[in-house]
């Protein structure tokens, strides 16, 4: 017998805590905060401390699994490699590369993510490649690209702690990110300022000195009419903006036309809070923007960002420590798959598939001809499947629950030709699929995860995968090898070596020089400690660059057929769409059942109990679910988690997408409530 | 003073009277992490910082392991006082385990609030005088101004809750089952932030006489809640009323539980300190 302790990383969301599994013969027995990790130093959410639950959990997939007729029949590795190549292969033959797509996973490691792009890449010639970041974060790579030249997080999460003025815009880090609330406690000891932008109150605004319960979509209205009052009263750092920015005019031109009253008609916020907060955060000596989907999940996603990055520009709160923009990632690696070159339009280290000589580049030293034209993004692959594109690769991802409009998702999924997907549970997605490869989870694989600030930090394998299921590192080996590419890895390593080589950001990244405390992009060479903050003395593109956010208002509001607001996101002790979380027991106890949040005076109105049965409807389906009541949402709205599958939140949202990030507006639309008779008996 | 623990260790391995002993290593490229050290030689890599507490770790492996498994354990004063308090729990074998105790230096007992940085059973280390945590200033604001202040200050700060269940987690001694935060009758399922009383109160109680104030339950508070204040009252009344101090003695019951017959009957004085948080001058 024996007992170990193994160092890794939490696979839930995109703070990057470190763990420790303590392993007792083989099997993972318990779960503990990693005192040395420079994330986290010994703290845990409820997620984190439960992270071994779902491991040896008995769903767990243990063999390929090819479909026959409606059910699944399990095959050897052999032939599943040899089924998924030939089919991939035929279908590119007859329908040409662009018929075939894949979605990298923001769950699975770096080097399974720049395997996964490669091979999309190099065995098929098309761009076709995405994950859901596109679901996310896209607005933000989008926008702050245009502004500053980057889109990642500016500064670290530690840099919270010294800000004088926090501003919350559409985050519910106390649910969502909670370990990284530590370092906000700690600035508010220290005497600094908490505003809380969201139509909801969330815990995180429960604990600010001013929450502004904006009507939904309103952001661009706030964060411009805050912006003039800065402007008109002089707040501006007009040296900063002289020596480090361009287009201001253009900015100030788009300014008066939002007086702060226009802004607070528009937001419904009074305009003396408007001006309250607007000067709190512009003399602040160092602020912070902390945002999330609140804000990126509208159709005007990519310019809510703008206008974000122009409030802080227009303060010249970046660029040093303790300031800065905050776009909080979702999942464990999510930023490292963005990183990895998981998206359509650029290889890792967001180097441009158009760009001739840094195409060149990856055909050299992947020894291969590469295609040049962008190819598609989630929501258009899952658009076009059964049209244009024929086959789909899926690893880690379940677009069936987590997409919008998931009955439309589903009957594209039906009509694909070959739909393969790599998962370590039998998702609502691999339902529908012809095969089925067994993968491994976090604590079953060696590779990094890239946390939301920018860090690159070391999984350590503390377990086998269970029964037949292989390590997604060597499922992409030995497909690689399938189509004949140079996929003979001896480790992981050998592969982020290879991805150091191509991207001169992360040069000085190796697995040894990560096992203390990890290394945070950009690290050019292998003496290089890391970045704690960006764009010092100079953005990354030169000059940031104000760009004026055009507002556009939410595609769907409530009317008289559909009279409420509807709302999504994720609550403190489930994940996504409920894969993991839902097969541990802790956090199931916490919270079992499908549930959605109605005010106390609608509940009324519709004569619904507390846990009564409701029916939520909008123009794309309807959900049976049962009621909470509470004062956290207005009167007039809805809040529905989105990890329950047999409530998907996610029948009900709008496709509708941003069009630059074609991010979808997951956060507004609008839905009928109806009472649920109690079922008889 | 590593020198001496590790030569302790190895005596100890050898000898057989222990399988595997549990204590911090310092592995490949420095990183360091609880280790259960089976072989006399591994011990070169043993080291005691950071301060780790590891008593419920020490707990679980041996309900773990066969009954005929003992573990020694490289242990700071708090680690070694919290073992004892499971011994008297049963939740620890005392024939199964063996205590390593080693002293902590001052400014960890600063850091700590810790009024007795060092074990009763020393293998290394020299001992250093502790601090009075209910001198300090870390500690003043929360025993200060009347019920109404306190209790605000406390609001501020238990709001900031995010059910991590760290603190419950972390804690050497808080290992009921069923556990009272999860029963329905006292905590709502699902809710954050946690009611105060019913949580975080509760959880107090139930470690009055129990708590040996290692600070786990905060050092865990990804919210920084100084959890460990909310014992400090508590200890310092059964110290002054009853000379106790829990994880001291192995043999003594708790006053709280051996002194339900004298509880104040009509006439008879309560104690001074259950009329305040502070101590009496």
């Amino acid at each position: 017998m024996s007992t170990d302790f193994v160092r890794t990383i939490c696979p839930y969301c995109g703070t990057g805590c470190g763990i420790i599994l303590r392993v007792e013969d083989g099997r993972a027995a318990a779960t503990y905060p990693d005192r040395e990790n420079p994330v986290n130093r010994g703290t845990l959410c409820v997620k984190g401390w439960f992270a071994h639950e779902f491991v040896h959990h008995p769903d767990r997939l243990t063999a390929p699994l090819l479909r026959k007729g409606d059910s699944f029949e399990e095959i050897s590795w052999d032939e599943a490699i040899g089924i998924a190549a030939e089919r991939l292969r035929e279908t590119a033959a007859k329908f040409g590369p662009d018929s075939i797509g894949g979605l990298a996973s923001a769950k699975c490691t770096n080097e399974e993510n720049y395997l996964f792009q490669k091979l999309i890449r190099a065995a098929f010639k098309t761009n076709n490649v995405d994950h859901c970041a596109r679901l996310c974060h896209a607005a933000t790579t989008v926008a702050m690209v245009d502004t500053m030249g980057s889109g990642a997080m500016t500064n670290s999460i530690s840099d919270l702690a010294g800000a004088g003025c926090i501003l919350f815009v559409g985050s519910n880090a106390a649910e969502s990110h909670p370990v990284l609330m530590g370092e906000v406690y700690r600035a508010v000891d220290a005497g600094a300022k908490i505003i809380v932008i969201d139509p909801r109150e969330t815990p995180v605004a429960r604990n600010a000195d001013r929450h502004l319960r904006i009507r939904p979509g309103t952001d661009i209205p706030l964060v411009a009419g805050m912006m003039r009052h800065i402007v008109d009263i002089g707040l501006h750092r007009t040296d900063f903006i002289a020596k480090r920015t361009e287009n201001v005019d253009e900015l100030t031109a788009f300014l008066h036309e939002w007086s702060v009253e226009r802004s607070a008609k528009e937001t419904g916020i009074e305009a003396a809070v408007i001006r309250e907060v607007a000067e709190t955060y512009a003399r602040s000596e160092n602020a912070a923007i902390v945002y999330c989907m609140g804000i990126t999940q509208h159709i005007c996603g990519t310019a809510n960002i703008h206008a974000l990055c122009d409030l802080a520009m227009l303060c010249g709160h970046v660029g040093k420590p303790f300031s800065g923009i905050y776009p909080l990632r979702g999942q464990n690696n999510v930023q490292g798959a963005c990183d990895m070159g998981a998206l359509p339009g650029v290889y890792p280290g967001y180097q441009s598939v158009a760009d001739p000589a840094v195409r060149e580049k990856f055909e050299k030293a992947w020894k291969t001809e590469l295609p040049s034209a962008p190819g598609l993004t989630v929501t258009e692959l899952i658009g076009a499947a059964g049209s244009s594109v024929r086959a789909l690769y899926i690893m880690a991802e379940n677009p069936a629950v987590s997409d919008p409009d998931v009955n439309h998702v589903m009957a594209s999924l039906q009509r694909l030709d070959f739909l393969v997907v790599q998962d370590i549970f039998l998702t609502e997605t691999a339902r529908f699929a012809h095969l089925v490869l067994p993968g491994a989870c976090f604590a079953e694989k060696t590779g990094t995860y890239t946390n939301t600030e920018r860090r690159f930090q070391l999984l350590h394998r503390a377990l086998e995968p269970p029964g037949g299921a292989k390590g997604d590192f060597d499922i992409l080996c030995l497909l690689g090898r399938s189509f004949g590419l140079d996929f003979d890895y001896a480790s992981p390593g050998d592969v982020m070596a290879e991805c150091a080589r191509l991207v001169p950001a992360y040069g000085g990244i190796s697995f040894e020089r990560l096992e203390k405390t990890g290394l945070q992009w950009p690290c050019p060479d292998s003496t290089h400690p890391g970045t704690r903050f960006l764009h010092e003395g100079r953005f990354t593109r030169g000059l940031g660059r104000f760009v004026v956010p055009r507002y556009v208002t939410p595609a769907e509001t409530p009317d008289a057929e559909y009279p409420f607001y509807l709302n999504t996101g994720r609550v403190f002790s489930h994940y996504h769409t409920g894969t993991m979380t839902r097969r541990s027991p802790f956090l199931i106890r916490e919270i079992e059942k499908a549930y959605a949040e109605i005010n106390p005076d609608d509940a009324v109105a519709l004569g619904v109990g507390e846990g009564g049965g409701i029916r939520i409807t909008t123009r794309r389906g309807s959900i049976v679910t049962t009621a909470r009541i509470t004062k956290r949402v207005d009167k007039g709205s809805i809040f529905a988690p989105f990890h329950f599958t047999e409530a998907r939140a996610n029948a009900l949202t709008n496709p509708v997408l941003d069009p630059a990030s074609k991010t979808p507006e997951y956060k507004v639309c609008a839905a009928k409530l109806e009472k649920v008779p109690d079922e008889a008996g | 003073m590593l020198d001496e623990l590790k030569k302790k260790a190895r005596e100890i391995l050898k000898a057989g009277d222990a399988q595997g002993v549990l204590g911090l290593k310092r592995g490949l490229f420095d990183v360091i992490h609880p280790h259960v050290f089976t072989a006399a030689e591994e011990l070169d890599s043993l080291v005691t910082e950071p301060k780790w507490p590891l008593a419920k770790t020490a707990r679980a492996i041996l309900r773990d392991r066969p009954g005929d498994f003992r573990l020694a354990v490289a242990a700071r004063g708090c680690d070694e006082r919290a073992v004892v308090e499971l011994i008297k729990r049963n939740q620890i074998d005392r024939e199964r385990i063996l205590i390593l105790g080693y002293t902590c230096g001052s400014e960890q007992a600063k850091a700590c609030l810790c009024s007795r940085p060092w074990p009763e059973k020393r293998v290394a280390g020299d001992i250093v005088e502790g601090i009075d945590p209910l001198a300090d200033d870390r500690v003043r604001p929360y025993l200060e101004g009347d019920d109404r202040a306190r209790m605000e200050r406390w609001a501020e700060q238990l709001r900031r809750c995010i059910k991590c269940y760290g603190c419950r987690n972390a804690c050497p001694i808080c290992i009921c089952v069923p556990c009272k935060l999860e029963d329905d009758l006292w905590v709502e399922r699902g809710a954050v932030p946690v009611e105060m009383v019913p949580f975080h109160l509760i959880r107090a109680f139930h470690l009055s006489d129990t708590c040996v104030a290692c600070g786990a339950c905060q050092e865990a508070c990804p919210a920084g809640i100084p959890l460990m204040t909310l014992q400090l009252s508590m200890r310092e009344a059964l110290r002054k009323e009853y000379n106790y101090e829990a994880g001291l003695e192995p043999e003594r019951t708790s006053p709280i539980l051996s002194d339900f017959n004298r509880e104040p009957r009509p006439g008879q004085a309560l104690p001074d300190w259950i009329h305040t948080m502070d101590r009496k001058t």
